[in-house]
């Protein structure tokens, strides 16, 4: 660790920061909605930010692909007259956890594949990230260290790891450097400052541990081999099919594309909503087909998109272990119970072919 | 292109969803310049015998004179339009179906009762066919305007067949069941931007049920939340009666 590339934030100080944060642009962090619920919310100090939460109900992704989105303006009234729209503004998102960097992260390479999404790029390039490092487990429904997404690996311009009396801050990027300038609160990090955060981290290390007893490098072959596995026919009984899981998802990406016109039926919108692979229409087509007519079927395509098709494309998992699709879930499919029920399932199968008992 | 002729009508209902129409403000001016309004009982007295574009219908078919009547109606308009919750699911006045119809009219009509003949209460489209719905108690005005712009352009209107809860997580709502509140948003249709709860309120099914749930699923809902199955039955049923007619059509 270079001491260049780290500041320190004295607590009292942290309110003040805020507070002159958002003069200079807009600030969002994370707030108590009450019942252990929080949301990402515009702020003005420091004082009404929750700096010990559980992931919000949604995930940042939702200042870089809005759940509600006009993509295009058009005017059918003298030829065909179309122009496309980003509505974005210059922002700072404060207090995002390891697991929602790496969601932000998952969106980038998504949507920087071509034909490249101009609408998510234009967000991002305004959006400045803080980090929040979470110094312990949210709640059982995390299962971040599994996917490695425990300690922070990049992502963000500042992140904040709390030391008690005191933040200590890494610089990741000019524009991280530019905000610690501009509001000046911030000291330089000394030799007691690091040892501290070593510390921290080292102790880390033995509080998060993979969250699911199997190793991480086996779970494509894993989710190769139980195609047909009846746990997913379990979830398919169990599931609402209300969208929940998806929707809180720091991964989800998916979406529907309407055009809403104006009363005058000339001009109008093109618009995009998010969507949800759980939902029955998702996958119908012309002629009433569905490809995915199963709760079953819709679960299995979910889990596939977190930890088997994404390794292939992206060669990541697309699962943050945020736990927010467990915790949401009205019907109790949690995301850790799958992955359990799925190696039980294979280790039986492996024992019986080892037995000779097939 | 011409201004439609349109014309509101009500049968079995409280017209409080032809009110909401009253109470769309400045961009009824809008509205007005597109359509022409022909009969609407609340707020004009002019009436209309002709040919109709469209005919918007509140309310449910509770006896023999409305059966009668909406037949009439249906067959004067190129377009008939299902309107709020009475028109159609049946709503609140489904649940006279709960009950002996010869037992609920003494009830409610005492020594008379015998001058008001009953039937069982209907949704429109389970007397007469139905070209476009706009659920809701009240209806909720965007999507009416979204349905009356499908009706200009002659274009199909979906009402969404997924639960509310889609439309309330995009709204990032605190879920009502972490509140330790009994919701019916997870098995009711969604397309009003789950504005009851937006609000603070509970949902009371008022849009009626997705058309496929999750029944045992639900069930077992009900047993995590330790919610009695009889409660949730109870609430659906204030909305969601005359689903029954829909079911024993199909068998």
């Amino acid at each position: 660790m270079k001491d260049a590339q780290y500041s320190v934030l004295r607590k009292e100080q942290f309110d003040g920061f805020i507070s002159r944060l958002s003069k200079l642009q807009r600030v969002v962090a994370p707030v108590a909605r009450g019942y252990n619920n929080y949301s990402f919310e515009e702020v003005s100090s420091g004082n009404g930010i929750s700096l010990k939460y559980i992931p919000t109900i949604l995930p940042p992704k939702k200042y870089f692909m809005p759940q509600r989105e006009t993509l295009l303006e058009f005017d059918t009234g003298r030829g065909l007259n179309s122009e496309a729209v980003v509505e974005c503004e210059k922002m700072t998102i404060f207090g995002i956890h390891t697991c929602d960097l790496a969601g932000i992260q998952c969106l980038n390479m998504v949507f920087t594949e071509r034909p490249r999404d101009y609408n998510y790029l234009m967000h991002k390039r305004k959006i400045n990230i803080i980090g929040l490092e979470c110094n312990e487990y949210c709640d059982e429904y995390a299962s971040c260290a599994l996917v490695n997404a425990s300690t922070p690996s990049g992502g963000y311009d500042l992140f904040f790891t709390d030391l008690g009396d005191r933040f200590i801050v890494h610089i990741n990027t000019q524009i991280g450097e530019n905000i610690i300038e501009s509001t000046k609160f911030f000291e330089s990090a000394g030799k007691s400052d690091l040892e501290d955060l070593t510390e921290l981290r080292a102790g880390k290390r033995t509080l998060f541990t993979k969250e699911v007893p199997v190793e991480p490098r086996y779970i494509p072959e894993l989710f190769d081999r139980s195609y047909n596995s009846k746990v997913w026919d379990e979830l398919g009984e169990r599931c609402l099919a209300c969208g929940n899981c998806t929707l809180v998802c720091p991964t989800c990406y998916c979406f529907d594309i309407k055009d809403e016109m104006d009363l005058g039926l000339k001009s109008g919108r093109r618009n995009r909503i998010w969507d949800s692979c759980q939902l029955e229409s998702f996958a119908r087509v012309a002629g009433g087909e569905n490809f995915r007519k199963e709760r079953s079927l819709r679960q299995k395509h979910r889990y596939y998109r977190k930890f088997r098709y994404p390794v292939e494309k992206f060669s990541r998992f697309f699962c943050t272990g945020c736990g927010r699709c467990s915790r949401t879930c009205m019907a109790g499919i949690k995301l850790k119970d799958t992955l359990n029920l799925l190696i039980e399932e294979f280790e039986e199968t492996v024992s019986t072919l080892m037995e000779g008992n097939y | 292109m011409k201004r439609p002729k349109i014309a509101f009508f009500d049968f079995a209902c409280c017209e409080g969803c032809q009110l909401q129409v009253a109470n769309i403000g400045e961009p009824l001016l809008e509205i007005l310049e597109r359509i022409d309004v022909v009969e609407f009982r609340e707020v004009m007295s002019e009436k209309w015998d002709g040919p109709l574009d469209v005919a918007i219908v509140e309310g449910s078919i509770t006896n023999q004179h409305a059966l009668d009547r909406i037949k009439q109606i249906r067959e004067r308009a190129a377009v008939l339009v299902a309107y709020g919750s009475c028109a159609t699911i049946g709503g609140v006045n489904g649940i006279k179906n709960s009950f002996d119809l010869e037992d609920i009219r003494r009830y409610v009509y005492h020594a008379d009762y015998r001058l008001f003949p009953t039937a069982k209460t209907r949704a429109i489209h389970q007397a007469v066919p139905v070209d476009y719905s706009v659920n809701g108690c009240p209806v909720n005005i965007p999507e009416f305007v979204d349905v009356l712009k499908a009706i200009l352009l002659g274009l199909p209107y979906e009402v969404p067949d997924y639960a509310v809860c889609v439309e309330c997580k995009l709204n990032e709502n605190v879920c009502m069941y972490d509140r330790g509140v009994t919701c019916l948003g997870p098995v009711t249709r969604a397309g009003c931007n789950s504005w009851c709860i937006n609000n603070g309120n509970i949902c009371y099914g008022c849009r009626g049920l997705v058309s496929n749930p999750n029944t045992k699923g639900a069930q077992e809902v009900l047993r995590k939340y330790r919610i009695p199955e009889d409660l949730l039955l109870k609430k659906m049923e204030m909305y969601n009666m005359c689903r029954e007619l829909d079911k024993n059509e199909q068998t």
